[in-house]
């Protein structure tokens, strides 16, 4: 029996390309952030010494640049695989927990064999572990939505914070994944990965960290962005979304759904697997440090679009970083940055739904 | 009473003769964007009146009534409640005012008892269960409804619920009220406990607006008629004073006589006295028996334990059409659900052609040879926000496509094709199916059913429901010519009159099982109205 | 297993149960209405904050409970006007009101009490039920809670009966259920909604209060830590039922204060798996793998009239 709650917040399809579309977004964003600037005003710290360490932080050198790169790929990927379940009127809020079993197994992989591998393998057999572990950790919700009508929202969600804690688990025991315990002030996290594994640079520059995520993260917008406006897949996938009994009548498979949750968390897994093998190295507790969550807020801010996914990543990869700095120089708490994202997501939903309201009222027939 | 025929006049023209008159209207004009539903309608309700609202589907009653009861609001023209304006801005001014509505899909609240139903919006604080129960009581005798307060609505009959729904307005005590189709869902026994209840609610004072477009029932009740056509009111008389032939050509601007026994069963006309009857080429049905369908001793419990069918078997040959008819609610929908593939039998098995398909995923039965045109196209015969090219071929997107990727030229070029032959009108193969009128994605519908080849079997359940009579028209042919290039057809209707028009033969199921078979003739309308209802047959012939 | 520990496990799920029950009831009435606050979370959160700022400020703990109630009615408020009137998408809202919320109160503590400060707050009374804390075992564990549990209690029995007996509960149930046939029969489904999601602010508010001012007696950041996601998977738990609500409860904080039993009793079960158990048991229970759900027919689903 396909529960009701299967329709939590289903999300309007993306407005036809229209100034206010993209205009509102941006307005709402400026304002945010200008709330954002009052505030730190308000702290009593200086504007202009907060906008310099946000703006080197963000953009002050090549590494700057590349550190914001590389932390945009996780939230490019997260996104990428929510508009990809979304498309399927799914809403896959379980990026943080999807992340952390790519890591995970990510690096169980490097550390226990890949190492013997050549090269290319080396890398690829963790990120492709990763990607597994993340496919996987999506698919459970998938099942259960196919299987029971669960909500994905709420099992996705709960999957998220098992996760988390699997981590934890998997780096508190030396019999999994905690490095020997030398002395009494031993972290509870794994062992560096070997060099092998970790992923090449792309530049060539010593200082930019910049990695082949970059290159990987785009190759992945391209391909959903293909497969959701020009594959039979993807209007399958619409159509399950829009109404799942007349896909079914059309031979349209339920199990799509499934599908669409596993690949969701396949790109999650891999994004995870990216952290630890392109900045992280190892893997300790809360790595994941709400990458999870900002990509789905990337997600669902791009409103079906890749390249929005790709547009809200850059945005919150350099938002990161410049906030980061932000605290470290100038002593403004990165609740800031939380604050403004908060407030971006619930003008946006907001504004944009007063638009539809509009649009609605204007002409609409029962 | 005069005969006089009350013309559309731009002006507010208000009933000077007012002491009797409850509801006027006076130019009312609605429209949903550029679509105008309703346009200068003018009309009166008499007190103690049964004045009923006459049209076919699309005319333009329910907007009216919804109009009335304010669920939407006129742009222009006013309304006059017992000589004061009246302007509702949502249901509950209505109801505040007097006038009370019986929707046509109940607003009766199905996991709710029947007394708490009742109690909803009329009561504050504490629930006064004991009370209430004490006025639904009273209500039930004096009009000779009966509810039972502590049932739960779910598990109540159709008509049942629609006396529910009946008491829900007349504990109000209106002085209006309002009836939307109300004759739609029962079976034919009870429509005529229905028409005396209207009488009676008459009779004490309140007026009466019966909407309908079945003309026949209302011949015996109404005192005056007003006919919608296309949002206007294109004739409005006293009913003695009047005569069928004219109300029909009002409604559809046609002549009683040159409309086919099918056509006529749809505006609830009875052409057999005087009228030619449409002859048919009737083919027998294929030489050699082979079947279309067979359904064998099927079963069908839900996952709630509710069994909807119980061992029921049915056999169609080859190149005839079978009724089904039955009051909603007695498994038509779970039979549908088990044809079309969406549902798995619990017992029994299924055959299209020579093929089993029992259990089959939808794709097998579509290969199989069998068509579906579901009762509700909206929830189950077409995606409303996906284009008619994509509706049309969602099934068969690899036709179209190369390399996973989907050729929207040449599926367009297709649609478009499709689209023509079968009469389907819409801005192009592109347009969303949202924007099709209910004929139209009706045709679309079959369009894409009738395209399966070889068709052994076509499922037609409820497939006029909602058209106006253009579409039914086409509907029919189609139905027709499915059975003429040697399907077997099943049609599920509630509709007896199209039953009769259009099938060879007529099953009637009810708790899930066939209990009797009938010829399609008009002689046995009353034995299949009784079967309907349960009435187990006497022996005799 | 002794007697004493026994007691600490009773006492200690109880407890722990509590803010979940409150937070659940009250969104029972707000799903049951057909509104899904995502926002939960945040709610309790910004709840437990203001409780214990305005308790620090003002010295008066019960000040600060009322000042936690109004601090989750506004969020609330905020998320009706937009969730009803606007009809915007209800779950990103409610995940961007979380952010939102976690961001202030995390902002807004660092900037009063400076960062990692957890002073000890003024905090409600404890109460001793005369009597029948005197009980051996089960006394104290029963009747020796805080003052804020058992006016906790009373809330929780109030909304069941507001639900099943008043016209309000059948409004509610009604709007959940069919809005568009409640509209037919004069309810206003907007004003409806909007008290079941300031309903489920209120009582969030006090789950929020009770982790702060009742049970913990100090802030730190982010302090909920998903209760109110599993407030929300026992309303689904609990399939819409009030009893069956606070039962899933009960089973959460249990095995939330498996935590601190399980050691005690010599297994030596890894922190972790102790934490994940109610999040395992949350989603066995929304997994339908236990028993069948019914949901209310129009749970997050705008109203729009003339539909």
């Amino acid at each position: 029996m396909p529960s009701a709650l299967a329709n939590v917040g289903r999300l309007r399809r993306p407005l036809a390309l229209r100034p206010w579309t993209v205009l509102l977004p941006v307005i709402v964003t400026c304002a945010a952030l200008a709330v954002g600037l009052g505030l730190i005003a308000a702290t009593g710290a200086s504007i202009p010494r907060t906008v310099s360490a946000f703006w080197i932080g963000a953009f002050g050198s090549s590494y700057a640049i590349g550190a914001s790169l590389n932390r945009a790929v996780p939230f490019a990927l997260v996104g990428l695989g929510f508009i990809l379940a979304a498309k399927a009127n799914l809403t896959n809020v379980g990026g943080e927990g999807q992340i952390a079993v790519g890591g995970i197994l990510a690096t169980a992989t490097a550390l226990h064999g890949a190492d013997d591998l050549p090269r290319g393998l080396a890398v690829a057999a963790p990120l492709l572990a990763g990607t597994l572990a993340g496919a996987l950790w999506g698919g459970i919700a998938g099942l259960l939505k196919v299987r029971r009508g669960t909500n994905e929202v709420i099992s996705t969600l709960l999957l998220s914070f098992i996760a988390v804690n699997l981590v934890y688990w998997s780096v508190g025991s030396v019999n999994l994944l905690r490095k020997p315990q030398t002395s009494a002030s031993t972290q509870p996290e794994s062992l560096e990965i070997p060099d092998l594994t970790k992923l090449p640079m792309l530049s060539s520059d010593p200082s930019s960290q910049l990695h082949i995520g970059l290159v990987i993260a785009a190759i992945a917008a391209i391909v959903v962005a293909v497969v959701l406006t020009k594959s039979a897949f993807g209007v399958r996938l619409r159509a399950i979304g829009l109404n799942p009994l007349a896909a079914r009548r059309a031979g349209v498979s339920q199990n799509l759904q499934l599908l669409a949750l596993a690949l969701a968390g396949g790109l999650g897994g891999m994004a995870g697997a990216i952290m630890i093998q392109g900045d992280q190295y190892v893997l300790k507790i809360g790595f994941s440090s709400n990458y999870g969550f900002d990509g789905v807020v990337v997600g669902l801010l791009a409103r079906g679009s890749a390249v929005g996914v790709i547009a809200g990543a850059l945005f919150f990869g350099f938002l990161r970083s410049g906030g980061m700095s932000m605290e470290m120089m100038a002593r403004v708490p990165s609740a800031v940055v939380w604050i403004c994202q908060g407030l971006i997501v619930i003008a946006i939903a907001g504004s944009s739904a007063w638009l539809d309201m509009r649009r609605i009222s204007a002409g609409r027939r029962p | 009473m005069s005969a006089s025929v009350v013309r559309a006049t731009s002006e507010p023209n208000f009933d000077q003769e007012g002491s009797r008159a409850i509801l006027t209207l006076s130019g009312v004009t609605k429209h949903f964007g550029p679509v105008a539903a309703l346009t200068d309608v003018s009309l009166t309700i008499e007190r103690g009146e049964v004045h009923c609202l006459l049209g076919e589907n699309g005319a333009g009653k329910s907007t009216l009534c919804n109009v009335i009861f304010g669920v939407h609001q006129p742009q222009a023209g006013a309304m006059r409640l017992n000589g004061e304006p009246f302007r509702p801005a949502d249901p509950a001014e209505s109801l505040a005012c007097g006038v009370a509505m019986v929707h046509q899909h109940f607003s009766v609240i199905g996991t709710m008892t029947v007394v708490e139903n009742l109690m909803l919006g009329q009561v504050h604080g504490r629930l006064p269960r004991r009370a209430f129960a004490g006025r639904i009581a009273a209500i039930s005798r004096a009009y000779d409804l009966a509810v039972d307060p502590d049932r739960r609505v779910d598990d109540l009959s159709v008509g049942e619920r629609q006396r529910v729904e009946i008491v829900k307005c007349l504990i109000r005590d209106p002085v209006l009220l309002v009836l939307d189709e109300p004759t739609a869902v029962l079976p034919p026994t009870e429509i005529e406990a229905l028409l005396a209840v209207c009488r009676k609610v008459a009779a004490s004072g309140c007026g009466v607006v019966l909407v309908t477009h079945k003309l026949a029932e209302i011949a015996k009740i109404a005192d005056r008629v007003t006919v919608l056509r296309q949002g206007r009111v294109v004739d409005s008389a006293p009913m003695a004073a009047a005569d069928m032939g004219r109300f029909v050509h009002a409604m559809v601007q046609r002549d009683i006589s040159s409309l086919g026994q099918g056509l006529a069963a749809s505006v609830g006309v009875d052409n057999r006295a005087g009228a030619s009857v449409e002859t048919r080429p009737r083919l027998r049905p294929c030489p050699g028996g082979k079947d279309a369908l067979l359904v064998d001793a099927v079963s069908f419990v839900d996952p709630q334990g509710v069994q909807h069918l119980d061992a029921i078997t049915i056999e169609i040959r080859r190149g005839e059409i079978v009724g089904l008819a039955g009051v909603e609610g007695n498994g038509q929908s779970e039979l549908g659900a088990v044809l079309a593939g969406l549902e798995t039998p619990s017992a029994g098995r299924v055959f299209i052609g020579d093929r089993e398909v029992t259990g089959a995923k939808p794709k097998v039965i579509t290969a199989a040879g069998a068509g579906v045109v579901p009762e509700d196209r909206h929830a189950s015969g077409c995606i409303l926000e996906m284009s008619v090219a994509e509706n049309l071929f969602l099934g068969d997107l690899r036709r179209f496509s190369r390399a996973g990727l989907v050729r929207r030229g040449p599926m367009a070029a297709a649609a478009a094709d499709l689209m023509r032959h079968h009469d389907v009108r819409a801005a192009g193969p592109l347009a969303p199916m949202s924007s099709l009128s209910g004929g139209n994605q009706q045709k679309a519908v079959l369009a894409r059913e009738l395209s399966i080849d070889p068709l052994v079997f076509l499922l037609a359940a409820q497939p006029t429901r909602g058209l106006d009579i253009g579409a039914v028209e086409a509907v029919y042919a189609r139905i027709l010519s499915a059975r003429a290039a040697g399907a077997g057809v099943l049609l599920i209707s509630s509709e007896l009159d199209e039953l009769i028009a259009v099938a060879d033969r007529i099953l009637v199921i009810f708790r899930g099982r066939i209990i009797g078979e009938q010829p399609a003739h008009p002689s046995a309308r009353e034995t299949i109205g009784r079967l309907m209802a349960g009435e187990a047959l006497k022996e005799s012939a | 297993m002794t007697g004493e520990q026994i007691g600490l496990f009773v006492a200690s799920s109880l407890r722990l149960a509590m803010p979940l029950l409150l937070a659940a009831t009250g969104e029972l009435v707000s799903e049951k209405a057909g509104v899904l606050n995502l926002s939960l979370e945040g709610m309790m959160l910004g709840g437990a904050f203001a409780a214990a700022i305005v308790s620090l400020a003002t010295g008066t703990p019960v000040i600060g409970l009322l000042a936690g109630i109004a601090a989750s009615l506004l969020i609330a408020l905020v998320q009706a006007v937009l969730s009803v009137t606007l009809r915007a998408n209800q779950l990103v809202v409610g995940i961007g009101f979380n952010i939102l919320v976690l961001g202030i109160t995390t902002f807004l503590f660092r900037e009063l009490r400076g960062a990692g400060s957890s002073d000890l707050i003024p905090g409600l009374p404890v109460w001793h039920i005369p009597v029948l804390s005197s009980v051996p075992i089960l006394g104290p564990a029963l009747f020796q809670h805080s003052s804020l549990f058992y006016v906790g209690i009373v809330l929780v029995l109030g909304t069941w009966a507001l639900i099943a007996h008043t016209s309000f509960g059948l409004a509610i149930r009604a709007v959940g259920e069919d809005p568009v046939a409640a509209d037919k029969a004069g309810i206003d489904v907007g004003r409806t909604r909007y008290l079941g999601v300031l309903y489920a602010g209120g009582m969030a508010g006090v789950a929020g209060a009770f982790l702060s001012i009742a049970d913990l007696d100090t802030f730190t950041e982010g302090m909920t830590k998903g209760a109110g996601y599993l407030a929300l998977a026992s309303v689904i738990f609990g399939n819409w039922v009030g009893w069956r609500t606070a039962l899933a409860c009960l089973l959460f904080g249990a095995a939330t204060a498996l935590q601190f039993l399980l050691p005690n009793l010599g297994f030596a079960v890894p922190a972790p798996l102790l934490l994940m158990l109610p999040y395992v048991l949350a989603l066995l229970a929304v997994g339908g793998l236990v028993g069948n759900i019914r949901t209310p027919s129009a749970l997050s689903f705008p109203f729009f009239r003339g539909q």
